[in-house]
């Protein structure tokens, strides 16, 4: 197969496909004009507030509202009694109570809700809530949870999903061997834009949610169902998104908020502060992986087995998919004949964890990434020679025996980064201290600094998988209005900062010919869109957009050979006009059109996928797949473990870059995130509880630690995908941790088998019992 | 969230913020810069029922040498004492650890006498005055006393001053002979609080270290004052050995606490590299001074 082939159109519109077209939300949010979730108002609102848990794991022993209701100001104070319909919630699993009952499994827990007309009075209210606990012993370590006698935190048991694959001889032998042990650390999303929303209680007893998501419909689903509410009585609209990468694919304050609404028959408001919004959502699974790599001495890999742990914390949320993708991916982007992986994902009384970019991938990279630089120094080969010899390709099987059929550049990829030119050596005088790790902290002038370069490369899978009907729908109208062609766009695809609405209005302008696109805001009067996660949105939306744009223009075709005779294949749209290959008879849209319009609506289905074996992980689980390689080169203060990163380069594959710019705002993006879990992001749980839920505790980088970038983007264009695209989001977030950490490891000579590393371990001094 | 309910009063004189610091002065506190406090009362953690504002009363900002010392006026923001030209030449510790404090928000308002008053074991301005050996000046109703930074710090948000005092000027003693000095900082981030820091002071008599002064910063209950590693060096020739024998020494005087910025034993191997590294920093500013005389 060859790539999509663009239709050419004469004129060609600006702002169309492959352009930097203009975000719609740009100049707002610069501006600081762009409203978010957290802006929203309603005449006559109420603010909500909830009351949660201060224990990791107890018995509710009694819930005394009576003081709560004391308090001026208050309008409601509800308990789990008082959801109207299903108690429980969750995407994939249903097993999370909306307000707990009977027993307390994390710390954070909502536990109760209250209304009142002034947050402040919420929150007096939220204090006088009695709840007599009976604390019990957290169960915080995943390994343990699996075993036969620890308590049961669920009536399922502890054990999520077990996956495995095997493939090959289970007993084959290697020249050379090697071990590791590796951990990753509960990552954060840190979105700036809290939890937030507004609900207003409609006249036929329904409710209007306005709130940030990443997923309406399933929002939609889960609400009508806990509501007790039939779905057409519950409307969700986009709020303004303050940042998603995942966490906001489970319900937080949504059906809380819409709770209060219904119950006090006023609008109400809820809105997270920074504290509170990291017990509000779900975080990256942290991971013990045990691997065993053997290759010929030639460096040939023979087999690869592995044992990955991922703690899912108190509740479900996504860990089965988690599980699979760690699974699935868990050897790398290689060719390996043997294969067994055994990944785990269970229940603890740890926070709940779930969806962030890179989704299981960025876990599994880390160890085999690691991995290979231990195999490479263990048979004295260069590290990125090791992995192109390796490296699959288009037509390579993977462990789960599918056949990789689009574009698979992998050596390629890690070609080009080790042939981009390196950064000087040395430093500049006079010394800026901001080049030096430490910074303007004056922490050295060059002292104990050292140099050190790694490389990684990872991939994964775009859109969903496993079998699940993944579609997306658009709605597109065109008509005109003084008499210029105009078009709407109307998706629920949610525009959580990553670009789909210039996407979409791109698409518009490039399959219609009409530079004047509006964008709809996203609500659920529309069709599902799916989820914005899994680097999925600019295919399907994006190809749902195209669909409906196609159906659009022959309709209209139709029209102008009606009008004008001949036949629809005789026209064609040129410029805002509809011409006649036959006569060279022309008409414009709006005259063609005058007062009508024409609707479609498309749904964009991508091809079919299919589970899992539950035994053998064998099985067509993936549509496509995304890659990228970083080269990082650090400087290292070796006394006090203080790490500059000096430059990020990167290539990666994206198909066919949409919009150029957004594509590499994306990849820095990603990339800091990356970088974030290299060196400083972790959630740090000690016994259950968070101990840095701020953002002056839990650290992200910032431009101060963020180096210049080289990026490299490959378009070679996907088969099977609208225009060639491939998602671009998550793939440089997942090899740019390992590539970093390969660095330190290059510059120090130490181990380094858990991310982030922290200069204690840098210089050697990691305090374990303080964890 | 926001400040329990206070009065306010903003006096123009020092006689007459006194006076309303003495009605009640165990419900009241001082504003200077307010940076350590606002949020104190934001947070709750502090519900004074007045604040006394001494932002308007003139003279409490004064920056100038007269008998020996640098006279610096408690309502010395941090970006002052960055800016200026005399700490600039004269007091490099000092202009070393000014423009490390906190962001540019909290340097253009933040005060000396605020920071110290406030008592931070993290705080900045302890350990560089340990290191210069600082007197602070505070006035109370019966009169002015003039306090060694030493006996001025006692614990965690505890200084030696009363309830009824207001602290009103800091003396440095002017250094002597070729001298140099710096404050080094360890912080996860640009604007995090220190999670080490250390203040060198030096003075030389030719390569002998006439006076040689030391601070660190949150690796204790307050700043500390390591002051076996100082008198290991003073009297003596300098040298790396030298350097890293008081390194050591200061590294036991140290005190830290595993936290979320990190363990002890690396935070007591920070003090140590700190100090080798700032010990060498000042003698080399020193030579060059000496050099240039």
């Amino acid at each position: 197969m060859t790539p999509t082939k663009e239709r050419t159109i004469a004129p060609p519109v600006r702002g169309g496909v492959g352009t930097s077209a203009r975000r719609q939300d740009s100049v707002p949010k610069v501006k600081g004009e762009f409203a978010y979730s957290s802006d929203l108002w309603a005449e006559g609102m109420l603010w909500g507030a909830t009351v949660r848990s201060p224990h990791p794991r107890a018995a509710i022993r009694s819930l005394d509202i009576t003081d709560a209701l004391t308090v001026s100001g208050v309008h409601a104070v509800l308990t789990h009694e008082d959801v109207p319909g299903r108690k429980l919630f969750g995407m994939e699993i249903v097993d999370q109570p909306v307000l707990a009952w009977d027993e307390i499994r994390y710390e954070g827990e909502p536990v109760a809700l209250v209304a009142a007309d002034h947050p402040e009075n919420a929150r007096r209210a939220a204090d006088r809530l009695r709840v007599d606990y009976e604390e019990l012993p957290p169960l915080v370590d995943p390994e343990r949870a699996v075993e036969p006698d620890a308590p049961q935190l669920h009536a399922s048991g502890n054990l999520i999903r077990h996956a495995r694959i095997r493939c090959g001889d289970p007993a084959v032998t290697a020249d050379v061997v090697i071990e590791g042990t590796y951990e990753t650390a509960m990552q954060d999303q840190a979105f700036l834009g809290p939890e937030s929303g507004l609900a207003v209680p409609a006249e036929d007893g329904g409710i209007d949610l306005y709130v940030a998501t990443q997923w309406l419909h399933v929002d939609l689903e889960q609400l009508a169902a806990s509501l007790g509410l039939p779905q057409d009585k519950v409307r969700i609209t986009l709020a303004g998104v303050g940042g998603a990468f995942g966490a906001r694919e489970d319900l937080s304050m949504q059906i809380h908020c819409c709770m209060l609404a219904l119950y006090t028959g006023r609008p109400v408001k809820m809105m997270y502060s920074r504290e509170e919004s990291f017990f509000g959502h779900v975080h990256r699974h942290p991971a013990r992986m045990h691997y065993e790599h053997g290759a010929t001495r030639e460096g040939e890999l023979v087999y690869v087995k592995a044992r990955i742990v991922l703690d899912g914390g108190a509740y479900a949320s996504s860990s089965t998919a988690v599980c699979a993708n760690a699974t699935a991916f868990a050897c790398g982007p290689y060719e390996v004949p043997n294969v067994q992986v055994d990944a785990l994902a269970v229940y603890t009384n740890n926070p709940p964890c779930g969806a962030m970019r890179g989704f299981g991938a960025v876990q599994a990279c880390f160890a085999y990434e690691s991995q290979m630089d231990k195999l490479a120094d263990a048979l004295g080969m260069d590290p990125v020679e090791l992995r192109m010899k390796n490296a699959m390709s288009t037509g390579s099987a993977m462990p789960t025996g599918q056949i990789v059929e689009g574009p698979a550049p992998v050596a390629e990829l890690l070609r080009r980064v080790k042939e981009m030119s390196l950064p000087p050596a040395g430093h500049d005088a006079p010394l800026d201290l901001r080049s030096l790790p430490g910074g303007v902290s004056n922490t050295t002038h060059g002292e104990g600094i050292r140099r050190g370069v790694g490389y990684a490369i990872g991939f994964k899978n775009i859109a969903f998988s496993e079998g699940s009907d993944d579609f997306a729908t658009a709605r597109v109208r065109l008509f005109a209005a003084g008499g210029e062609p105009q078009v709407e766009v109307h998706s629920a695809a949610a525009e959580v900062g990553q670009g789909v609405g210039v996407v979409q209005i791109q698409v518009a302008r490039t399959e219609l010919g009409v530079e004047r696109v509006t964008l709809l805001p996203a609500d659920t009067t529309v069709g599902s869109a799916g989820s914005s996660s899994a680097s999925r949105q600019t295919w399907m939306t994006g190809g749902a957009v195209k669909s409906a744009c196609e159906a659009v223009r022959a309709r209209l075709l139709e029209r102008a050979a009606g009008e004008l005779g001949g036949s629809p294949s005789d026209f064609s749209m040129e410029g805002g006009k509809i011409v006649s290959q036959t006569n060279g008879i022309e008409v414009s849209i709006a005259d063609l059109l005058g007062r009508d319009s024409i609707e479609e609506t498309r749904e964009y289905r991508h091809r079919k996928t299919y589970p899992m074996d539950p035994e053998t992980g064998q099985g067509d689980a993936h549509v496509a797949f995304a890659f990228a390689a970083h080269r990082a080169i650090v400087d290292v203060d070796t006394e006090l473990g203080l790490v500059r990163v000096v430059e990020l380069a990167t290539a990666q594959d994206v198909g066919k870059a949409i919009n150029p710019l957004s594509v590499e705002g994306q990849i820095e993006g990603g990339s800091a995130q990356g970088l974030g879990l290299a060196l400083m992001e972790e959630i740090q749980v000690s016994n259950g509880r968070i101990r840095n839920p701020s953002f002056t505790d839990y650290l992200i980088p910032t431009v101060l630690d963020m180096p210049p970038m080289k990026i490299d983007v490959l378009e070679l264009g996907d088969p099977e995908a609208p225009y060639g695209v491939k998602g671009v989001g998550e793939a440089p977030t997942i090899s740019s941790t390992p590539a970093v950490i390969a660095a330190l490891r290059d510059a120090t000579g130490r181990a380094l088998e858990r991310a982030p590393v922290r200069p204690e371990d840098v210089v050697g001094l990691t305090e374990r019992e303080v964890r | 969230m926001f400040p329990s309910r206070f009065d306010y009063s903003a006096p123009d004189s020092l006689d007459e913020a006194l006076a309303t610091l003495g009605q009640r002065a165990d419900e009241t506190k001082v504003l200077a810069g307010g940076q350590s406090l606002i949020p104190l009362l934001k947070l709750r953690f502090a519900a004074p029922a007045t604040l006394v504002d001494i932002n308007r009363i003139p003279g409490l900002d004064v920056l100038e040498e007269s008998n020996g010392h640098l006279r610096i006026g408690t309502l010395a923001r941090h970006n002052q004492l960055a800016a200026d030209s005399l700490v600039g030449r004269r007091y490099p510790t000092i202009a070393s650890a000014a423009p490390q404090i906190a962001d540019p928000l909290v340097r253009n308002l933040g005060t000396i006498g605020g920071s110290l008053a406030h008592g931070d074991p993290a705080g900045d301005w302890g350990s560089v005055m340990l290191a210069l050996n600082a007197e602070v000046v505070v006035r109370g109703p019966t009169g002015e006393r003039r306090i060694p930074i030493d006996d001025f710090l006692v614990d965690i948000f505890t200084t030696s001053l009363n309830e009824d005092e207001i602290v009103t000027e800091v003396l440095v003693p002017q250094p002597e002979g070729s001298f140099g000095g710096a404050y080094l900082k360890l912080e996860r981030k640009v604007g995090d609080f220190a999670t080490v820091g250390v203040a060198v002071h030096l003075e030389l008599d030719g390569d002998t270290i006439a006076r040689a002064g030391l601070g660190l910063t949150a690796v204790g209950s307050r700043n500390i004052k390591p002051t076996n590693a100082e008198n290991a060096l003073g009297g003596n020739k300098c040298s790396d050995e030298l350097f890293a024998e008081a390194a050591r020494l200061a590294a036991e005087a140290a005190d830290p606490v595993s936290d979320v910025r990190g363990p002890a034993t690396y935070k007591r191997a920070v003090v140590e590299a700190y100090v080798k590294r700032g010990l060498a920093e000042a003698r080399d500013q020193a030579r060059a001074r000496a050099g240039r005389t």
